[in-house]
């Protein structure tokens, strides 16, 4: 261990992350301001590699609607949804924006343009019904890039398999048709050079991010799954592709690299390394993380980091030399990839406990979202059969605050690490 | 003789236990947890010494629990509700394995190892409709005082399906089936069979594992046991100290820090 | 394995007999016609809403068993899944998890993601093959059909695989000629209701169409073709009631009851119910390829819903046309409890009823429920509205 840490590096990240977020929409709220229109994409499939080569401003607004959450002014965007006769029961991120559009495109963090044209995958089936909503409200295109996800646990198939082939070439046709469309909205010629180049930048971030979750097995860890995670996840979408989003990841490595090196962990007393499996609780998201850092409990790895990393989560790296067959490869097995870690999980799950060296499991399953929380009660009775490992079960919500409880989550959290303690003293005991 | 304090702080009711060096139970008290949540602590506290005339410099350590735990402020620390009803229920039957906890105002199932270890646990608090609540809400509905539900509903024979799943609506419900001519104890069978049954289902998500004992106020009424045991198929035990379940566990808790002050273990940080 | 008879109840009966017979066999939580299938050593094919390609079971000699939840208590069920979740993916897997029902190939669909994630319970609770079927989500593409078919053919290699039997072209021709016959007399039922609904109520016309999902088709087709004759020649009077569409009961199903607390005051002249089975709008093609044939009327003979998304289909328009096409003077707008796309499809419509001066009524549903009281007096004032305007 150094004399001194070298404070231009840690915590680099974080600031960085904050940087970089501001600039997307500070350039977002002059896009908004100067008329201009966007793309509307998502976290999973979001095809920011193709998009940036037509220029246009990128909108996330499953991003946006979390902000909205953790700057504590959801239940306000929800009220005015809700009011406009959306259910209480359906996805909160869809409320969220449904009120930004009727407000302009107003958010806290600035304005936010509106869609000129909405790209989506069916990785999520409510990104369908999402879009159906801009097609109404703005009649501008919106295009469903169709990816089949694996079939079955344990089904996938990969290059070479004829089943693999034909998902692949319908992917490939989509995406040569979604070419001229985009041509034709943003009054750009397709460059496929350009393409080349965005799809570079978004390798170096496949390979980094690799890295980086790998970096989180270091004792203490490296960076909190859940708190650090999300400022990262953050720009793994905002600037996929681009060549900023390149920088900060190659530069995040050698941060948490330097971190690994020297021994600087996140906690003071790293006491428990916990998994996080689902979205999180962004209403009280400060808070709920702290629930468990008071207690020693910091989270090494979520599988949020997994599906919702905009297509890294393989560390995939694209064939520059066939750019779009390349792409439409990536897509379908990231994508892929991204709905397996939602439904199909139970081997992953095995997998990160053992890389990263984990002590228990966080489910947290949400109202809002049945594609993220549907099978959990089952998988982790799958994983609890195959492992004994020690988990604990929350259920809130990603935007609503009205169904978060801190006290009941205080209660689950707090005999959580109770087990956790008498867990770990009984092991001693046996041993001792 | 040294002494150890259980005060379990719940959202209705405080209650408060003192156990002896030998584990055995030497008084406890109940108050009104009401507005003043700390003085309620302290109350149920003072009657319990009274109670087992015991001094209060004779009690060497306190643990707070229920959802008030953070206002024992004369407490040494505190511990969850989940975690003292395993304790307290491995206690009063050493062969338990999985416990259900019905309270005012959540049911929590809890399964433990057989050291009293929680293995993992399921709260339904998100709604009344599958706790002491819901019993409430039908006995101001029929106009029966509370500690009359329990055998009122053994006698129904015919039992009506409540389908509500919001307590608020049971009021409405319970009326509804009584304009329909069915009986009241009919009826208040029918609630117990579908509080029952969500505590039953509570207990599978959680795995169930006998032998299973039932703790919590609502634990004493029998047609509650009855319709428990009915659903699962299975016995469930059930102690006279169910009520105390909680402050039980908890002034055990206590016991154990007293005596591990005084022969320390080495323990792994 | 010579096809058992599932089905002998209705037989010989007069039409009334036949209605009960089937409302019976649909409230039936033993599931006998499957059990007589079983029994007599056939294999099942459970398939998940909305639509699925019955024929390619169908032709390997399984029967295809629609599974769409059903009057069952989900007791084991519910501790597989959280809370906020719609009935009819518990109750759907309390049949197998209650061994009410055995299967041998169990698929679902894209058609939402509680239903995506069906095929991992599933497939981590039973040792059969549970999978998703991959329908495509963008009609629109030019390679969807070839897709498609590429799709139905691993489904047919998993088919044949699970039934131990090849499907021949010729089989799959023989299978599309049977299920066109069961289309084409929906169809004619579903005339009837437009055309003379006071011969057909509302829960009877489902009962007669519903056990199609429970029993093999050709006695389906054989019952539907009796019964037909019989409703045309109905004594019934004609009562004066407003005529409406029933729309949010692609997936999970209302219950009998609700149908037929509706049809007290309504004649229910077009909807969407169990609209899996009547999917395809006209006769498949028997000649050519028949994998072929299938994928393309999947995307270019097919009805719509809130869960296949298609450019050419908007669904508000999709429903004015339904609403004009039937004759009908309003819509029930109905979504399942925590249904995500029928929620958000309900806002979509409303906004495009009351832009084109339609009146609806808005409703949600869970296919157990047991008391419709405020449900009822709200849709008879509705309904007391429109007569009185």
């Amino acid at each position: 261990m150094p004399a001194t840490v070298d404070g231009t590096i840690v915590g680099r990240g974080n600031a960085d992350g904050a940087r970089l977020f501001r600039e997307w929409f500070a350039g977002l709220t002059a896009a908004a301001e100067a008329g201009r229109g966007s793309a509307y994409v998502f976290v999973m499939g979001s095809l920011a590699e193709l998009l940036r080569t037509f220029d246009f401003p990128i909108v996330f607004p499953e991003i946006n609607s979390l902000q909205t959450a953790v700057r504590r002014v959801a239940h306000e965007y929800l009220n005015e949804a809700e009011d406009h006769g959306y259910s209480p029961d359906i996805c909160g991120y869809v409320k969220a924006d449904v009120a930004t559009q009727m407000r302009g495109g107003q958010l806290p963090m600035g304005r936010i343009p509106k869609p000129s044209i909405a790209v989506y995958t069916n990785a999520c089936n409510t990104y369908i019904k999402w879009a159906e909503i801009w097609e109404r409200m703005y009649k501008v295109p919106v295009v469903t890039i169709d990816v089949p996800g694996t079939r079955a646990a344990g089904a996938q198939t990969w290059p070479g398999d004829p089943d693999f082939e034909n998902d692949r070439a319908y992917v490939l046709a989509q995406l040569r048709e979604l070419i001229p469309t985009l041509e034709r909205v943003s009054g750009v010629r397709f460059d496929i050079d350009r393409l080349r180049e965005a799809m570079g930048h978004a390798n170096t971030m496949n390979t980094m991010w690799q890295r980086v979750l790998e970096l989180n097995a270091a004792r203490p860890s490296v960076f909190n799954a859940l708190s650090d995670g999300t400022i990262y996840l953050g720009v793994a979408n905002g600037f996929r592709g681009a060549p900023e989003g390149a920088r900060y990841f190659t530069e995040l490595v050698e941060e948490l690299a330097y971190k690994s090196a020297h021994g600087i962990g996140t906690l003071t007393d790293e006491r428990y390394r916990l998994l996080f499996i689902g979205v999180p609780c962004y209403p009280i998201f400060r808070r709920f993380t702290e629930m468990f850092t008071e207690l020693g409990g910091t989270f090494v790895g979520s599988t949020y980091l997994r599906f919702a990393s905009g297509g890294a989560n393989l560390g995939l790296t694209y064939d520059l030399d066939h750019p779009l067959e390349s792409l439409a490869e990536g897509l379908l097995i990231g994508v892929r990839d991204a709905m397996d870690n939602m439904f199909f999980q139970t081997d992953i799950l095995i997998r990160m406990l053992d890389e990263l060296g984990a002590d228990g499991l966080v489910y947290h399953p949400i109202k809002s979202c049945r594609t993220v929380s549907t099978g959990l009660a089952d998988n982790r009775r799958a994983l609890l059969a195959a492992r004994d490992v020690p988990s604990l079960f929350i259920e809130s919500d990603m935007m609503d605050r009205r169904v978060v409880s801190e006290a009941q989550l205080k209660n689950r959290i707090d005999a959580f690490f109770e087990g956790l303690a008498s867990r770990r003293a009984q092991a001693a005991i046996r041993t001792g | 003789m040294a002494y150890a304090a259980g005060v379990d702080v719940g959202s209705t009711q405080t209650k408060a236990v003192l156990v002896d060096e030998g584990r055995r139970i030497v008084a406890r008290a109940l108050t009104m947890t009401g507005a003043n949540v700390i003085r309620a602590a302290e109350e149920a506290f003072q009657e319990a010494l009274r109670g087992g005339d015991v001094r209060e410099e004779e009690v060497e350590y306190v643990v707070g629990t229920g959802y008030g735990r953070y206002k024992v402020t004369f407490g040494n620390t505190q511990v969850t509700e989940i975690s003292c009803h395993g304790r307290g229920a491995v206690h009063m039957f050493p062969a338990t394995r999985t416990v259900v906890d019905m309270g005012g105002q959540d049911t929590k199932a809890i399964r433990v190892s057989p050291v009293g270890e929680i293995v993992d646990f399921c709260m339904n608090d998100k709604c009344a409709a599958g706790t002491g609540r819901f019993l409430g809400a039908a006995s101001s509905a029929l106009d029966i005082p509370l500690d009359q539900l329990g055998p009122t509903a053994l006698r129904g024979q015919k039992p009506v399906k409540i389908s509500t799943t919001c307590t608020v609506f049971a009021e409405s419900e319970v009326l509804s089936w009584l304009g329909k001519g069915k009986k009241i104890e009919d009826i208040l069978l029918g609630v117990h069979q579908s509080i029952a049954g969500r505590s039953t289902g509570l207990l599978r998500r959680v795995g169930l594992e006998e032998e299973i004992t039932f703790t919590g106020g609502v634990a004493r009424n029998v047609a509650m046991i009855e319709t428990l045991q009915e659903s699962l198929g299975l016995r469930v035990n059930v102690s006279e100290e169910s009520h105390y379940m909680g402050a039980l566990g908890a002034a055990l808790f206590a016991l154990d820090h007293i005596l591990a002050a005084r022969h320390p273990i080495r323990q792994d940080a | 394995m010579t096809s058992p008879v599932t089905f002998p109840d209705w037989r010989g009966q007069s039409l009334d007999g036949v209605i009960t017979a089937c409302r019976e066999l649909l409230e039936d939580d033993t599931y006998p016609t499957v059990r007589r299938w079983r029994e007599a050593g056939g294999t099942v094919a459970g398939h998940f809403q909305v639509y699925f390609p019955e024929e390619i079971a169908h032709a390997a000699g399984m029967l295809p068993f629609k599974v769409r939840g059903g009057p069952v208590e989900p007791t084991q069920a519910d501790s597989r899944f959280g809370s906020y979740l719609c009935s009819i993916v518990k109750t759907s897997l309390e049949l197998v998890l209650s061994r009410r029902v055995e299967l041998e190939l169990f698929v679902t669909h894209p058609i939402c993601d509680a239903a995506r994630n069906l095929a991992a319970v599933w497939g981590r609770n039973f040792p059969y093959p549970c999978q998703i079927l991959y329908l495509p989500q963008n009609a629109n593409s030019a390679h969807a059909a070839d897709y498609l078919r590429g799709e139905y053919d691993r489904l047919r290699r998993t088919v044949e695989a699970v039934s131990g039997r090849a499907v021949t072209d010729e089989a799959l021709r023989a299978s599309l000629a049977v299920f066109n016959t069961n289309r084409s007399l929906l169809r004619a039922l579903y005339a009837l209701k437009r055309d003379a609904p006071w011969l057909v109520a509302a829960d009877e016309a489902y009962a007669l169409m519903a056990v199609g999902g429970l029993i093999p088709r050709e006695e389906h087709n054989a019952l539907l073709s009796a019964a037909l004759p019989q409703l045309r020649e109905r004594d019934v009077r004609r009562h004066d009631r407003v005529r409406v569409v029933f729309e949010g009961g692609f997936c999970e199903q209302p219950p009998l009851d609700l149908l037929r607390a509706i049809a007290r005051s309504c004649y229910v002249v077009d909807d969407d119910l169990l609209i899996g089975l009547r999917w395809i709008l006209e006769d498949i093609p028997l000649t050519g390829d028949p994998l072929h044939n299938l994928a393309h009327a999947y995307l270019e003979q097919s009805s719509y819903s809130p869960v296949q998304h298609d450019l050419r289909k908007p669904k508000e328009e999709m429903l004015l046309h339904r609403i004009q096409a039937a004759g009908a003077q309003a819509a029930i707008v109905t979504a399942a409890k925590m249904c995500e796309p029928g929620l958000e499809e309900q806002v979509t419509y409303t906004h495009a009823l009351e832009a084109h001066g339609v009146p609806f009524f808005v409703s949600e549903f869970e296919e157990n429920m047991t008391s419709f009281e405020t449900l009822e007096i709200q849709l008879e004032t509705f309904v007391e509205n429109l007569l009185f305007d």
